[in-house]
Order: structure tokens, then C-alpha cells, then sequence
């Protein structure tokens, strides 16, 4: 795996020397129609949202937004709701990008040599989940996880699993890993063609000298494909977590959030302080917080695609 | 694993034959069965909404629900047009407002895509940087902000306003996309161009541009695909009902018309999964590129 630079024009570092620097102008016109439409789009949201989190702006206030300095970070530090939806979000995802790194990684082993139309046919269906909208994915579990007349529990009870039906998604303690399986049904193709790639991309010759060796089949999986992944890994679950942060589709439409604050993540809380209670002030605060973690995580994810 | 068959020293110089060959025996079935219940894992839900959709909304919520539809009737489908609810025009405002965001993207990245590729200069490296952190900025802190932006320019309950919206996260990915694209170009090919002295812009339109445009057609589709998924921004951006998407229109209908009408809402679901599935097989091949646009170009 290489990195995202070409070997002709590495970005980090021109090729050029330092003296013939001097003489590049600093941007460049093609430049100019996408970073006038980021300034507006992304560049101003950002400052503005970190001017609006030193504020106390209601949209439907009648007095004028006032500047209250740290306030609605000292009210945040108190808030008990934002360090559970802290937690939530931590538990949601982490554990849904744990379980489906480990299933992708299962099945791009399993399917690693499936061989012809019928290997391909199994490969595409394997990736269908990924194709279907959140939204989608959100309902049509809502829809399963019924109490009376879903799909699960009249699976469960007819095997004998179960003797009562289950509250998945009405149960304070169930709701978040019901959640979480949803996820994981809908990540896991992502991880599985990832790695799958990643797995194709291994020098034949190292496999066939290692069998040359007489490796066994743990050995060749734990001593030389493993390690061979361990990029592809760690860049893909980057990924996952800093979009599973942003999760808002599946949880909403499942739970809103609920039973109580047991879906609660970051970005329902924030959905909901800034566009039911119209604290945009707060809610601004809260993304601030949550801005530099994710800028922790994005940090991260530069220095992992930087390693390759 | 069972070894390659491409690989019969290793079999020839074993020994104790055939008590391997049974084990391997066992591993592949185990293995096939594996894959199977994967399979089922992946198709099962699937199937299940496909195959309620065509039941009538007193077998869609029996108690003790029905394995294929025996009741089987296209009312769900039907009744999405000709219902209550204005499902054409939400279906409409998705079409048009993600095309125009993966065809707007697409025409704005692409000279800042091949500027990052060909391009000297000092804010290169940073600027690079700086549109992949872009990228992964979460949407809803961008929310509030954006949410007022578009309400002093008067873009609030416009599909225009959600094409801005949309823009936020479908741009950073479209240059880091087409860079790689791009960067798969020999330069020499533009070489010709250049000594004929042709400006870049001409270069770009007429010797890059036909190459990558397959390149082209895969970035307008993945960031379709995302404007599609998306449910934050039409939730919130969109007050008007019958301007809303397909997806928040789900989410607003259903309280009201679906409340027990799950055949309706599998069917209202299967009518928003086609499109982006028949898009998602369409750019399979070039999918791991999409997903990391940015990170493992050379996957």
C-alpha cells in the first residue's frame, strides 16, 4: 500500500530545493474557486461556530445575543447528560468499529481465495449492506427489533431461545447494543472490502515462499498476512470512527436518542440543544469540545497515512 | 486456509497424506459454512424488506409474522404515488438536489484536484492537509452555523440551500478523489500540450480531463451516493414537507402515515435503497479508491 502521494509529486516535502522555494508563488489560481467556496461553506461554519460558543444565542430569544465568555463551557463541564452522551458516543463507537473490523477481517480471510463467477457473485452480495441508505438500514431494523411481530424475537422464541418477548429498543439496557448491532451490520462490509484489497495486495512470492517453508495456515494468517494488514487496519478503523462520531441517521431514526439518554450521543445532543431547545450558544460549545477531539483522531489519521 | 491449488509442492512433499487431506476436508467445509452464514447475516434483513414490502399492512404486523408474503400486492408501491403523501416530489427533491450537488462538486474540484497534482507552490502541502481535515469535520457542528448562514442569504427551505449544505462535505472529497485520478496521468502526455504552449486551463480541459473521465463519473458518484445518505441537513434545512428528501422524509412520515403501515414503509424504504444501490454496484470496481480517497491511493 502506498500513500496518497504520487512518487512524482510528493506533497509533504518538494522535491525541489530550499533556495528555488523562495521563488514559488504562495497559491495557485486553479486553486481559488474551491477555496472560495470551503471559506464559505466550511472555513466560516467553523469560526463562527466557535464565536457562537462564547455566546448566548437563543434563535428564539427576544434579547440579543450577549457574550457570556466560558459560561457555556462551565455549564457544559456540569452538565451530566453531556458526559453520558460523551460516553455513548465512546461505546457506540468504539465497539461497533472494533466488532466490525474483526468480522471484515474474518470474512476477507474466508473469501480470500473463493475462486470464479460463484467467489465474485459471494464478494458483491457480502458488500450489499453498504449500499443501503442509514436511514433505511435504521428502519428496517426498527422494524425487526419489534416487540410483538418483529423478525428477531419470532426468531428467538420459535427456536426456543427465548420464552418472552425481548424490549430491544424500548429497554434502557438493550437499546444501545441493539443500536450497535444495526451499525455493525452496516459497517462491516466496509471493513470486509477494505482488507479484502489490502489482502490481494500481498506479493505472491512472499505467500509461496512461506509455504515453500512449510508455514502452517495460523502461521501464514498470524506471522505474514496480519502484519502485512496492520496499515490497512489501522487507517480504515481511523475512518470508521471519525464518521461513526458523526452517526447521526441511524441513531435518530431508531431510537432518537432514547429510551432516556441511553442512545444519546454527542451529535443527538447536539441536534437536539441547538434545533429543539434553539441553543445554539451551548449546542456550540458542545461542538468545540467535540471539534478538538475529532481533530485528535484526524491528527492521528494524517501521521498513519503519512507512515506509509 | 487451505493452501492455493496453485501451490502442489507443498502437497507433494507431505508426508502423512492423507490425514492432512481429511483435516483439509473439514477446514473447507468449515470454512464454506462460514461463508454461508455470512451470507444469510448480510441478505437476511434485506430480504426481509424487500419481501414485506408486498405485504398488506395487516401481515406486515402480525404477531407471528409471515416468511414470504401470502398475501402478495403491489398497494405498498402504488400507494407511494398516489398516497397522502407527495412521495414523487420527495423522490424529486433527492434526484435533483444530489445530482446538482455530485455535478457542482465535481466542476469546482476539478481544477483544484489537478492543481494539487501539477501545481507548484509554497500553501500547497498545508492547504492539501487542510481539505482532508475538512473532510472529516462532523456535520452537525457545522449545523448551527450553516443553519443561519443560509438563513440571512435567504436559502433556508431552498434546494439550493441544501446543495450548499451538501457542498460542505462532497467537495473535499471530490479534489482528494480526482487527485488520485489525476495523479495516475503521465505527465509526459501533457507535455506536447505544453510545449505548443497551450495555457493549463486548455490542458486540463483537453488533454486531462477526456482521460480521467471515468475518474470523473466515479467521484460524481460517490459523492451522489453521500448526498443521498444524508439525513442531518434536509432535516434541518428543509421546513417545507413536500421539498423534503426521501430520507428525512421517512423520518417526518413516519410518526404520521406509517405509524402501523409497515409494508408502506418497506416499500417507501426499497424506493429509496435502488437508486443508491444500483450507483453503489455501478462504481464497485472503484470503491476502495472512493472509501479512502486520500489515504491508500495505490489500493
Amino acid at each position: 500500500m502506498t500513500g496518497a502521494q504520487s512518487p512524482r509529486q510528493p506533497l509533504a516535502k518538494h522535491s525541489s530545493a530550499r533556495r528555488d522555494r523562495e521563488s514559488l508563488p504562495w497559491l495557485d489560481a486553479m486553486m481559488m474557486p474551491s477555496l472560495v467556496v470551503l471559506a464559505i461553506v466550511v472555513g466560516y461554519p467553523v469560526v463562527f461556530t466557535v464565536l457562537l460558543s462564547a455566546q448566548d444565542y437563543n434563535l428564539v430569544g427576544t434579547e440579543a445575543a450577549r457574550f457570556v465568555g466560558t459560561a457555556n463551557y462551565e455549564k457544559l463541564a456540569a452538565d451530566p447528560t453531556f458526559w453520558r452522551a460523551l460516553v455513548n458516543t465512546a461505546v457506540y463507537t468504539f465497539g461497533s468499529v472494533a466488532v466490525s473490523l474483526l468480522l471484515g477481517l474474518g470474512l476477507a480471510l474466508l473469501t480470500e481465495n473463493l475462486p470464479g463467477r460463484r467467489g465474485r457473485l459471494a464478494r458483491a452480495l457480502l458488500l450489499a449492506p453498504w449500499a443501503v441508505p442509514f436511514v433505511v438500514v435504521a428502519f428496517l431494523f426498527r422494524y425487526m427489533y419489534l416487540q410483538n411481530g418483529g423478525a428477531i424475537n419470532a426468531l428467538l422464541l420459535s427456536t426456543g431461545l427465548i420464552d418472552a418477548p425481548i424490549r430491544w429498543l424500548n429497554a434502557a439496557s438493550l437499546a444501545m447494543p441493539a443500536v450497535m448491532v444495526t451499525n455493525i451490520w452496516a459497517m462491516t462490509p466496509f471493513f470486509f472490502l477494505l482488507l479484502s484489497a489490502a489482502l490481494s495486495g500481498i506479493p505472491t512470492e512472499v505467500l509461496e515462499s512461506a509455504r515453500v517453508d512449510r508455514a502452517s495456515g495460523a502461521d501464514l494468517v498470524f506471522r505474514i498476512k496480519l502484519p502485512f494488514l496492520r496499515n490497512a487496519m489501522i487507517i480504515s478503523s481511523l475512518l470508521m470512527i471519525i464518521s461513526n462520531f458523526n452517526d447521526f441517521a441511524k441513531i435518530w431514526a431508531m431510537t432518537q436518542g432514547g429510551p432516556g439518554y441511553s442512545t444519546t450521543t454527542l451529535v443527538v445532543y447536539v441536534y437536539r440543544q441547538a434545533f429543539e431547545n434553539f441553543a445554539f450558544g451551548y449546542a456550540s460549545a458542545i461542538g468545540v469540545v467535540w471539534l478538538v477531539l475529532l481533530l485528535g483522531f484526524a491528527i492521528a489519521y494524517l501521521r498513519a497515512i503519512r507512515m506509509n | 486456509m487451505a493452501p492455493r491449488p496453485s501451490s502442489p509442492t507443498v502437497r507433494a512433499l507431505g508426508s502423512d497424506r492423507l490425514p492432512q487431506k481429511r483435516s483439509r476436508q473439514f477446514e473447507t467445509i468449515l470454512k464454506y459454512a462460514a461463508i454461508l452464514l455470512a451470507l444469510l447475516w448480510s441478505l437476511a434483513p434485506l430480504y426481509w424488506m424487500f419481501a414485506t414490502s408486498f405485504k398488506t399492512e395487516l401481515e406486515a404486523s402480525r404477531l407471528t409474522p409471515t416468511l414470504w408474503p401470502h398475501d402478495a400486492t403491489f398497494a405498498n408501491y402504488r400507494d407511494l404515488w398516489s398516497g397522502s403523501l407527495p412521495f414523487a416530489s420527495f423522490f424529486a427533491s433527492s434526484l435533483v438536489t444530489c445530482l446538482a450537488t455530485a455535478v457542482v462538486a465535481v466542476l469546482i474540484a476539478t481544477p483544484a484536484a489537478y492543481s494539487l497534482s501539477r501545481a507548484r507552490f509554497r500553501l500547497r502541502a498545508p492547504i492539501g492537509y487542510a481539505i482532508l481535515v475538512f473532510r472529516m469535520l462532523p456535520l452537525v457542528v457545522l449545523l448551527a452555523p450553516l443553519y443561519l448562514l443560509l438563513l440571512h442569504a435567504k436559502l433556508l427551505d431552498t434546494h439550493i440551500g441544501l446543495i450548499v449544505g451538501f457542498t460542505t462535505f462532497g467537495l473535499p472529497f471530490a479534489i482528494w478523489m480526482l487527485k488520485t485520478f489525476i495523479d495516475a496521468v503521465p505527465i509526459e502526455i501533457e507535455e506536447a500540450a505544453r510545449i505548443d504552449g497551450y495555457p493549463r486551463w486548455q490542458i486540463l480541459l483537453r488533454v486531462v480531463a477526456p482521460l480521467i473521465l471515468p475518474g470523473l463519473l466515479t467521484t460524481g458518484t460517490f459523492v451522489f451516493m453521500e448526498a443521498w445518505n444524508n439525513l442531518i441537513y434536509p432535516l434541518t434545512f428543509v421546513t417545507t414537507l413536500e421539498k423534503q428528501t426521501l430520507p428525512a422524509a421517512l423520518v417526518l412520515t413516519f410518526t404520521g402515515q406509517f405509524k402501523t403501515d409497515w409494508g408502506g414503509m418497506m416499500a417507501a424504504a426499497v424506493v429509496t435503497t435502488l437508486p443508491l444501490m444500483i450507483a453503489f454496484f455501478a462504481v464497485q470496481r472503484s470503491m476502495v479508491r472512493g472509501l479512502t480517497a486520500g489515504a491508500v491511493a495505490g489500493a
